[in-house]
C-alpha cells in the first residue's frame, strides 16, 4: 500500500470560523462576532462516511462549506490528500474542486430552471474542460443512468420532474467530475419517506460503486446511523463526540449525544418510553456561554463545567468525547429497549420478494 | 365511545388552470371525544386539506368543499352561516400549523395576540383577558411569562413561538385541536419538548386532537388511532397498535419500511418505487396500483372500497388480508 492509499482524504484540523456582526447605518462597527464555528477537527478516510449531525445553528453546514472553501475560514487548516487547501490560489483551488463536489438540500434551489438536465450535468464538465463535446454527451447519458433517470430526460427541465429525481440530477452532476470526496448537505431532508428512502439506497450503492469518501451532513440521527460509518455530533460550533456509528448509539458519552438520541421519536407504539427531555433552547452563537458550551441544558453541569471548556478527549477504540465528567456519569436509560415490530418484518419480505419479481 | 367530529364522504377539490384538483376524494373518518387521532402521508396526500376543510379555511374559489356532513358534537357544521363557522374557530375548535413564524403577527405582541383570541370567543373584560393569556403562557411553560406577555414574536425561539400558538389556540378551551405538522419545523430535542407539552395538555384539559404529520415517529408517540392517506383517498386506518404491528396496506408496509430505524440494523431501507400520481391524472383502479408490487389487472382497473377487517380496523385493498392473498 503506497502513501496516497492511506492518507485521509480529508484532515480538519481547528477549524474556526467567525461572522463579524456589524451596527449603524453611517459608521459601521462590528459588534461582535458569531462564533459559527470553533476549534473543528476530523478526518475522512477513503471510502468512508462521516456524518456530522446537530441541531439548527451549531455549524455544521458552515464546517461543509469551509471544508471546500466556499468560504474563507478564520483559521484552521484543511487538508484534501494531503494538501492545504485553505490558502491555495484561485486556479489551483479550481482545479482541486474537480475531485470534491457537494449535493445541496434544496435540490430545486440548487438546479438552473433555464438550462436542461443535460446541459446541468455536461457543465462540471466544460469547466474542468473534461472530454469532448460527443463524449460529454455519453456521458451525461451514463449519469442519468447511474442516478435511475433516463436518457430521455436529458432533454427536459428541472421544473419537470419531482422532488426525489431532482436530487438524483444534482447527485448525477456532483458525479460528473469523478470526484472523490461529496459534501452531502442535508441531501434527503426535504423529500418524503419513501423517497428519502430512494435516495438513501442511491448514494450508498454509489459509494460502494466509485469509492467515494462523503461527508454527510444532517440532523436526523435515524437517517445517519443507516448511511455512515463514524458520527460527530455537533454543538454550538464544536465537536461534543466523534466515534464509530455502533459506538456512539450504542454508548453515547456526552449528555448532548444521549438526549439528542433519546429525543427521537420512534416508529414503533410498543415502546412508548421515558425520554430524557433537554430544557430550553441553544444559546445565541453571538454570545456562546463559558466553559462547556451546553452546561445552560445539561442535567449533570458541574461548577467545573461553568467555567473550564472540556477539551475532545479519548475515551478509547477512538472514541472522542469532550465532557469532563463522562466517566462518572449515570447510564442513560437503554435507547434500545426491545420493541415488538409485530407481523411487519415478514410483509416487509414478501412486499421486498413481489417487487423484486416484478423486476426480475 | 362519544364521536366529536365525525367526517363523512368528505371531497374537497380546486378548480386550476391545469385542471381540476381532487386533493381530497371522498374520504370517511372520525375522532372521539378525547382522543388523538393522526393523519399521516406524504406530501400531496391531502392530509392538510382535510385539516383546513374542517376547519372551513379552504379559500373558494378556487377550492370547493363537498361532503355529505361533517358532525361536530352531533351537529353538521357545512349547513352554518360564515358567522356560525367563524365563532366555532379558535373557539370549540383550534388550529395550529408548521409554521409558527408565519402564524403570528409580527407588529402584536405576542399578549395582544393571545387577549384579541379571548376576546372574540368569551365575554372577559380586556384585564381579565391578559390576566388568561398570562395563565395560558404558564400553561404552555413559557419561563417569566408575565414578562414575555408583553414580547414580540421575533424575540422568541421557534419552540417558543409554537408554544404560544399552542397558548392561542388552547385559550378557548377547544374541544378539538388540530394540529398540522406542529413540529416538523423545529429541532429534534425542541420537538420532543413540544409533543411532550401537548400529550400533557391533552391529560389535562381533555381535548380530542387530530394530528396531521408526515412522521410516524410522532404518530407513534402520540397517537390512539392512525389514518393513512395516500392521493387523496384513505388507505387504511387503524388503532396505532395495529397500525404498526400488523399493517395490511402495501403502502402503509412500504412506508414503514422506509424509515430509518436508529434501534434496527438494516443493510438496506426498503423503497417504494416510482413517485405519487398528479392529483388531476390519477388512476383508474387503485390509485397505489401503479407502484404497488402485488398489483394486479383488477387493481389497475376498479378503486378498492375502504372495508371493515377487524375491530376499528379498515383498508382499501383487494388483496387484503394478506395472509390470505398470500395463501392463494
Amino acid at each position: 500500500m503506497n502513501i496516497a492509499e492511506t492518507t485521509p482524504v480529508l484532515q480538519v484540523d481547528g477549524l474556526v470560523k467567525h461572522f463579524p456582526v456589524s451596527r449603524g447605518l453611517i459608521r459601521r462597527k462590528v459588534i461582535g462576532m458569531v462564533r459559527a464555528v470553533e476549534g473543528v477537527s476530523f478526518e475522512i478516510a477513503r471510502g468512508e462516511t462521516l456524518a456530522l449531525v446537530g441541531e439548527s445553528g451549531c455549524g455544521k453546514s458552515t464546517t461543509g462549506r469551509l471544508v471546500l472553501r466556499l468560504m474563507d475560514p478564520t483559521a484552521g487548516s484543511v487538508r484534501f490528500k494531503g494538501e492545504e487547501i485553505a490558502t491555495l490560489d484561485k486556479n489551483a483551488l479550481r482545479r482541486l474542486r474537480r475531485h470534491m463536489q457537494i449535493i445541496f438540500q434544496d435540490p430545486y434551489a440548487s438546479l438552473n430552471p433555464r438550462m436542461t438536465v443535460g446541459e446541468i450535468l455536461a457543465e462540471p464538465m466544460a469547466v474542468h474542460d473534461l472530454h469532448t463535446e460527443a463524449e460529454r454527451a455519453t456521458r451525461v447519458r451514463e449519469l442519468l443512468d447511474v442516478v435511475g433517470l433516463l436518457p430521455e430526460h436529458a432533454r427536459r427541465y428541472p421544473h419537470q420532474f419531482s422532488g426525489g429525481q431532482r436530487q438524483r440530477i444534482g447527485i448525477a452532476r456532483a458525479l460528473a467530475v469523478n470526484p472523490d470526496l461529496i459534501v452531502c448537505d442535508e441531501p434527503v431532508s426535504a423529500l418524503d419517506v419513501s423517497i428519502q428512502a430512494q435516495i438513501v439506497n442511491l448514494l450508498q450503492n454509489l459509494q460502494q460503486r466509485f469509492g467515494l469518501s462523503y461527508l454527510f451532513i444532517a440532523h436526523d440521527l435515524a437517517v445517519v446511523k443507516h448511511i455512515s460509518d463514524r458520527v460527530a455530533v455537533m454543538y454550538l460550533g464544536q465537536l461534543v463526540e466523534i466515534a464509530g456509528k455502533r459506538d456512539l448509539y450504542d454508548r453515547p458519552l456526552h449528555p448532548y449525544t444521549q438526549a439528542l438520541l433519546s429525543a427521537i421519536p420512534r416508529p414503533d407504539p410498543s415502546v412508548r418510553k421515558e425520554r430524557v427531555l433537554l430544557a430550553g433552547d441553544v444559546p445565541s452563537p453571538f454570545a456562546p456561554p463559558p466553559g462547556c458550551r451546553f452546561h445552560t441544558r445539561c442535567i449533570h453541569a458541574q461548577p467545573r463545567c461553568r467555567q473550564e471548556q472540556p477539551e475532545l478527549r479519548d475515551a478509547g477504540n477512538g472514541h472522542r468525547v469532550a465532557c469532563h465528567f463522562y466517566e462518572t456519569l449515570p447510564k442513560p436509560p437503554a435507547a434500545s429497549t426491545e420493541g415488538s415490530l409485530g407481523k411487519l418484518p415478514e410483509r416487509l419480505a414478501a412486499f421486498e420478494a413481489a417487487k423484486a419479481a416484478r423486476i426480475g | 365511545m362519544e364521536k366529536l367530529l365525525e367526517v363523512r364522504g368528505l371531497r374537497t377539490h380546486f378548480h386550476t388552470d391545469r385542471g381540476l384538483f381532487r386533493a381530497v376524494d371522498g374520504i370517511d373518518f372520525s375522532v372521539g371525544r378525547g382522543r388523538t387521532v393522526g393523519l399521516v402521508g406524504e406530501s400531496g396526500c391531502g392530509k392538510s386539506v382535510t385539516s383546513l376543510s374542517v376547519m372551513g379555511l379552504v379559500a373558494s374559489p378556487p377550492g370547493q368543499v363537498e361532503a355529505d356532513a361533517i358532525l361536530f358534537e352531533g351537529r353538521n357544521i357545512l349547513g352554518l352561516s360564515a358567522d356560525e363557522r367563524r365563532r366555532l374557530r379558535g373557539g370549540k375548535m383550534s388550529m395550529i400549523f408548521q409554521e409558527p413564524m408565519t402564524s403570528l403577527n409580527p407588529v402584536h405582541t405576542i399578549g395582544q395576540q393571545i387577549v384579541e383570541a379571548i376576546l372574540a370567543h368569551t365575554q372577559l373584560s380586556p384585564q381579565a383577558a391578559k390576566a388568561r393569556a398570562i395563565e395560558m403562557l404558564e400553561l404552555v411553560r413559557i419561563p417569566s411569562a408575565k414578562q414575555r406577555v408583553d414580547d414580540y414574536p421575533h424575540l422568541l425561539s421557534g419552540g417558543m413561538r409554537q408554544r404560544v400558538m399552542i397558548a392561542m389556540a388552547l385559550s378557548c378551551e377547544p374541544a378539538l385541536l388540530i394540529a398540522d405538522e406542529p413540529t416538523t419545523a423545529l429541532d429534534v430535542t425542541i420537538q420532543a419538548q413540544i409533543l411532550d407539552l401537548l400529550q400533557d395538555l391533552q391529560r389535562r384539559l381533555g381535548m380530542a386532537m387530530l394530528i396531521i404529520t408526515h412522521d410516524l415517529g410522532v404518530i407513534a408517540e402520540i397517537a390512539d388511532e392512525v389514518v393513512v392517506m395516500y392521493a387523496g383517498k384513505i388507505v387504511e386506518s387503524a388503532p396505532v397498535d395495529a397500525l404498526f404491528a400488523d399493517p395490511q396496506h402495501p403502502y402503509t408496509i412500504g412506508l414503514l419500511g422506509s424509515i430509518p430505524r436508529i434501534e434496527v440494523d438494516r443493510e438496506r431501507l426498503s423503497t417504494i418505487e416510482g413517485s405519487v400520481p398528479s392529483p388531476n391524472n390519477q388512476p383508474k383502479g387503485c390509485r397505489f396500483a401503479p407502484r404497488c408490487p402485488f398489483a394486479d389487472t383488477r387493481c389497475h382497473a376498479e378503486p378498492p372500497p375502504l372495508r371493515d377487517l377487524g375491530p376499528e380496523h379498515r383498508v382499501a385493498c383487494w388483496k387484503a388480508p394478506v395472509e390470505l392473498a398470500r395463501a392463494a
